[in-house]
């Protein structure tokens, strides 16, 4: 018999691993809401980020979160210049075509760093926020505390730039009518290329915040890739609150999928809740346009 | 539009040349015990892309989830075996009929709620990971082997050559199958399908039927070679439900272009060939080389040549005047 308090426990363990896969959803999200591009390649560049992340956080002797700091800006230039060397060919082509020429990245990059960093995990031998709160029968970990409460205060400052903000308005009047918002004025393939920006640089803040507790190994993103489609579907485009419910959803299935069932099934309880969503809510929990 | 006999010279004309290009490769193997267990390989997998192409090039589908119908019905064949006595050259076929039944519990709702594209991709690719689960809760995490008789009634030889022989066998009737499909209204619809789903769903074809029908053909195939994927291997275990490989199977398909079986073929044998070769040659100094190569062809020819290697062919039978409008894919 599972006992109450382990499931109290994997309720807000869930609930932490939630926030953390929507913040990570979040920059798929906003790219295929606004470019309407196909990305197969999320993850695999969140693989990237985090070997960075551990290299610097090595290197420098830090916490990876605060590699962040150089990561987030360093990620948000290549991810410009990732937009015009590989995205801006496949805008508007098919989707077939799209997911061919993401995949291909995907796999290069995977086996770039399987070739450099070889197969086996890396993972930080240190983190400042190593230690953990007892309250009552529960256990919290700081740094599941810290990611989870880093994710949520990131989410919210993206909702508000893209509900205050003339450039986040733009970008949601680009996702809601390209044509019209071409015709008020907005250059839409600058505005392209800074939100391909904006989504691979929320990738790599979660890649560092991942490095805090997690491993990185090359073939990590396939992984992240089909969790963050499957929230991004769940969420239905219904924008950062959507995708934040749904990355909940998501982290509790998961959590108390591998309690109930057993931990190796746990990705199975997921993929059933997606199958589910998507056959009798097409449009995914939180409405899509 | 006139009438056509069911197989037209033109095909079985193709058909012989691939029989006797498979022949000429087993040909120029023989004796060495490595090749030709690869080539076994190579020649099942370039079946499972044209089996692929029904559901993939002709219906439009991006299905990622191949290793769960060929694991599926593999698994079966195997069991029905070891468990009854069963013999595969029997349990093959209830293998394939298990794996479209399947697709077809996972076909009905699907195609019901009009779930497509990317959507599409997603929902087979998360089939493959809940097979990979559910058969590690099942099976546990262990390797389970064939019984060691062999002989055709079992379709498994302790001799590279038929392996390969029957692997031969499978791609021929795969090709073939396609071939048929391709003549047939079934075909017409697809392709209509996959070029405007809503114009083919407004004159009148039942797009969800005739999908289905092409996802139960796709993964009966699957199903049926699942056992050879299983003898060539030697061994079977839940690792069978392989979600990078049932992705590289897409991949060979819309390379090689989608609706050309032939360039299906051409494009799953060169790349998985090469592929095996840098894996052999630079394996241990640059392992992944192969799926590199993979990643930069799939990006050049979506940048470049978005139609697929066919679209090459086409020009080089175009420039030699020997092009026939009948089989020009648009």
């Amino acid at each position: 018999m599972i006992s109450p308090t382990l499931v109290l426990q994997n309720t807000v363990d869930g609930i932490f691993l939630g926030l953390f896969y929507s913040l990570v959803a979040i920059g798929l999200a906003l790219i295929f809401g606004v470019m309407d591009i196909i990305n197969f390649a999320h993850g695999d560049l969140l693989m990237l980020a985090a070997y960075f992340a551990w290299l610097g956080s090595v290197d420098l002797s830090t916490d990876p979160s605060i590699t962040a700091l150089l990561l987030v800006p360093t990620f948000f230039i290549l991810g410009i210049g990732l937009y015009y060397g590989l995205i801006q060919p496949v805008i508007g082509k098919e989707p077939l075509i799209q997911i061919a020429v993401t995949v291909g990245f995907g796999l290069i990059l995977q086996n770039i760093a399987l070739a450099t960093f070889k197969a086996e995990p890396k993972a930080v031998p240190y983190s400042i926020f190593n230690f953990s709160y007892s309250i009552g029968p529960l256990t919290l970990y700081a740094s599941k505390l810290f990611i989870a409460a880093v994710s949520l205060a990131t989410l919210l400052a993206l909702h508000l730039f893209l509900n205050r903000t003339h450039l986040g308005l733009a970008m949601r009047s680009i996702a809601d009518n390209r044509e019209i918002a071409q015709l008020m004025g907005i250059n839409v393939k600058k505005l392209y290329a800074l939100t391909f920006g904006l989504g691979t640089s929320l990738i790599a803040l979660s890649a560092s915040l991942w490095m805090t507790f997690g491993q990185v190994q090359p073939y990590l993103g396939t992984s992240f890739s089909l969790i963050s489609w499957v929230i991004v579907a769940l969420g239905g485009l219904g924008g950062v609150v959507g995708v934040l419910y749904s990355g909940i959803i998501v982290g509790l299935a998961e959590s108390l999928g591998g309690l109930l069932l057993t931990p190796s099934a746990r990705m199975a309880v997921v993929y059933v809740v997606f199958f589910l969503v998507l056959w009798f809510k097409p449009r995914g929990l939180f409405g899509r346009r | 539009m006139h009438l056509r006999l069911p197989l037209p010279k033109s095909i079985l004309l193709e058909t012989a040349l691939l029989a006797l290009f498979l022949a000429a490769i087993s040909a120029l193997l023989i004796g060495n015990a490595y090749y030709t267990l690869l080539a076994a390989t190579v020649v099942l997998f370039s079946s499972m892309v044209v089996a692929w192409n029904v559901i993939g090039g002709y219906a439009g589908q991006l299905d990622l989830g191949a290793y769960a119908y060929m694991g599926f019905g593999g698994i079966i064949t195997a069991e029905l075996w070891i468990k009854t006595g069963l013999p595969p050259i029997i349990g093959i076929f209830v293998g394939g009929a298990a794996s479209s039944l399947l697709a077809v519990l996972i076909g009905i709702p699907t195609f019901r709620f009009g779930i497509k594209e990317v959507w599409y991709a997603l929902l087979t690719a998360a089939l493959v990971v809940i097979f990979n689960n559910i058969a590690r809760l099942l099976m546990g995490p262990f390797d389970y082997y064939l019984p060691s008789d062999s002989g055709l009634l079992y379709l498994k030889f302790n001799n590279y050559e038929l392996m390969y022989a029957i692997s031969s066998a499978f791609l021929l009737a795969a090709f073939l199958i396609n071939f048929l499909i391709e003549r047939s209204k079934v075909g017409y619809y697809l392709r209509a399908i996959r070029e405007d789903e809503l114009a083919a769903e407004m004159i009148g074809i039942d797009t969800r039927r005739y999908k289905l029908y092409a996802l139960m053909i796709y993964s009966f195939l699957l199903g049926t070679m699942g056992y050879i994927y299983i003898v060539l291997a030697a061994s079977f275990s839940y690792r069978i439900f392989d979600s990078s490989a049932s992705l590289s199977i897409a991949i060979m398909g819309i390379i090689g272009g989608l609706g050309s079986v032939e360039g299906a073929i051409a494009s799953s044998m060169i790349l998985r060939s090469l592929g095996e070769y840098f894996r052999s040659s630079f394996g241990s100094t640059f392992p992944g080389l192969d799926l590199l190569l993979y990643g930069t062809v799939l990006i050049l020819m979506g940048i470049f040549q978005p139609e697929g290697l066919v679209s090459m062919f086409n020009l080089i039978k175009r420039k030699l005047g020997v092009m026939t409008n009948e089989r020009d894919h648009p």
